[in-house]
């Protein structure tokens, strides 16, 4: 049984051995684009919105509005990336249900690429924000006995990203694959039905950690403030900031 | 199972170029659109803030204006009361005042009447009067009547000696006519009066039927008459006088 489209070699490009994985990310890719293309290409204010761009619309600001709901921010930087973490690899797991289709997110390698992804985009979120110093300083926080323990911290975030996503959608590939061999005419169908709704629910969840830490990484660290009659205070900032 | 670093690499560029395709086509454009409409949609509202508060303002100038215009409305139809009772009262008092004149005319029309019915009655009655005394005067006068005014005559010479004197100078005689024959005596009387006041002018006695009882006494131009007729031409004028005077009418029974 093969348990990553990573051994499957679809074609070969200057001598560069192109396997499925790849071949059906750059499918996700084009399907994801040609729609967004198609269904914004008419895009005026004087055009009323159809039913297409009405459920972009509702989409994008649903991923905005939990966005802003975790980091109390309004960064569109992050609506980017988060919001591409989830709708990747919400149709890529949608796609289970394609016959011969393998979802790029049953390969290892594209979880760890996408935990990878957020692994760096993590640092250069909240150097953007804070600037280096700043981010760096998060890493001593509370003291710098925590040095090692943030640092490890950062890593096993990434690593427990990779292996979650991948794992839940292997998961349900093998499940389905052993069913198949067994029922199969009742379960697989079952098991399909399951796999899309758990593969919705692992875009969701890889998507809202991801925002959870950039979020945490692009907060303000708050030093104590001493005023007569208060206490110090720390926290983060809760001021929603535009970044256009 | 394990991990294809190469793969990896291309997922995380593929990744990368992801993040930008989407960027491009699909979050800014439904961004920018969500952003224009937004826009559009505050855009709107302050618009539609404006005209209602324009329309407020509208509205409470309407309001304003249909006070005042019911107010002039009132104003005027109060004005208009007010002149249809002052006309009212000026037409009913020049009603009752014409009512009062003519009245006051029907009054005096009645006076009038009254006093002409009275005055008609007066002259009836004096007519009636004058026929009633005339007629009793022609009944009863006889020959002793006509010698008592002849006698009476005498009496009433003297104021008239100069007219007589005067008309006695183109005279030749002096004619005395009666209803009747007057008797010697009383021709003998009237004969020495009339001498004693013009001497030496015959005086003739005559006749005459159609004269009433009395004595008329002509020389030349001047004529005097002193018969029953001139009696009851003086009752005449005397009822004239007292009817013009507005007295009762009521002759007094002594000639006044």
């Amino acid at each position: 049984m093969q348990l990553t489209p990573d051994e499957t070699t679809v074609f070969t490009l200057w001598g560069l051995g192109i396997n499925e994985t790849v071949v059906n990310t750059w499918i996700v890719m084009a399907m994801l684009t040609v729609a967004s293309m198609l269904v914004t290409r008419k895009l005026r204010p004087d055009v009323p919105p159809n039913r297409w761009r009405t459920t972009l619309e509702v989409i994008v600001t649903g991923i905005q509005r939990q966005i802003e709901d975790i980091s109390s921010q309004s960064s569109r930087h992050v609506l980017y990336f988060s919001g591409t973490l989830f709708l990747f690899i919400a149709l890529s797991n949608l796609l289970l249900v394609v016959p011969g289709f393998t979802p790029p997110t049953a390969s290892l390698s594209t979880t760890a690429a996408l935990a990878l992804s957020v692994l760096i985009a993590v640092p250069l979120f909240g150097i953007t924000r804070q600037g280096i110093g700043g981010y760096l300083k998060t890493y001593i926080q509370p003291s710098i006995v925590m040095l090692p323990f943030n640092i490890i911290s950062e890593f096993s975030r990434g690593i427990s990203l990779a292996i979650r996503l991948y794992g839940n959608v292997m998961s349900g590939a093998v499940i389905a694959g052993i069913l198949l061999g067994v029922a199969p005419f009742f379960f697989p169908v079952v098991m399909d039905v399951l796999g899309l709704l758990t593969g919705l629910i692992q875009a969701y969840i890889f998507a809202i950690l991801a925002t959870v830490y950039i979020s945490s990484a692009t907060a303000p660290v708050h030093k104590p403030v001493k005023t007569p009659g208060h206490e110090p205070e720390r926290g983060r900032d809760h001021h929603k900031e535009q970044d256009r | 199972m394990s991990i294809d670093w190469v793969t990896v690499l291309a997922q995380i560029a593929n990744f990368l170029v992801l993040v930008w395709l989407l960027k491009r086509f699909l979050y800014k454009p439904i961004l920018k659109g969500i952003d224009s409409r937004e826009a559009e949609i505050a855009q709107r509202m302050g618009e539609a803030k404006r005209a209602k508060e324009k329309a407020v303002a509208a509205e409470a100038d309407f309001v304003a204006r249909q006070q005042k215009l019911q107010a002039d409305q009132d104003a005027l139809a109060e004005r208009v009361r007010e002149q249809a009772k002052q006309q009212r009262d000026a037409l009913l008092a020049e009603a009752h005042e014409k009512m009062e004149q003519e009245r006051q005319d029907s009054l005096a029309q009645l006076a009038r009447e009254r006093e002409r019915f009275t005055s008609e009655l007066y002259q009836a009655s004096a007519d009636t009067l004058y026929q009633l005394a005339g007629r009793a005067l022609q009944d009863l006068a006889n020959e002793r009547l006509e010698e008592h005014i002849a006698l009476h005559v005498i009496g009433k010479l003297d104021p008239l000696s100069d007219e007589l004197a005067s008309a006695a100078e183109h005279a030749e005689e002096a004619v005395a006519t009666t209803h009747a024959p007057l008797p010697e005596g009383a021709c003998h009387e009237v004969e020495a009066a009339l001498a004693a006041r013009v001497p030496g002018l015959p005086l003739r006695f005559a006749t005459d039927e159609s004269q009433s009882p009395g004595l008329v006494l002509r020389i030349g131009s001047l004529e005097l008459a002193w018969t029953v007729e001139s009696y009851t031409d003086e009752l005449v004028e005397l009822l004239k006088e007292r009817l013009a005077s507005g007295e009762s009418g009521r002759v007094n029974a002594h000639g006044g």
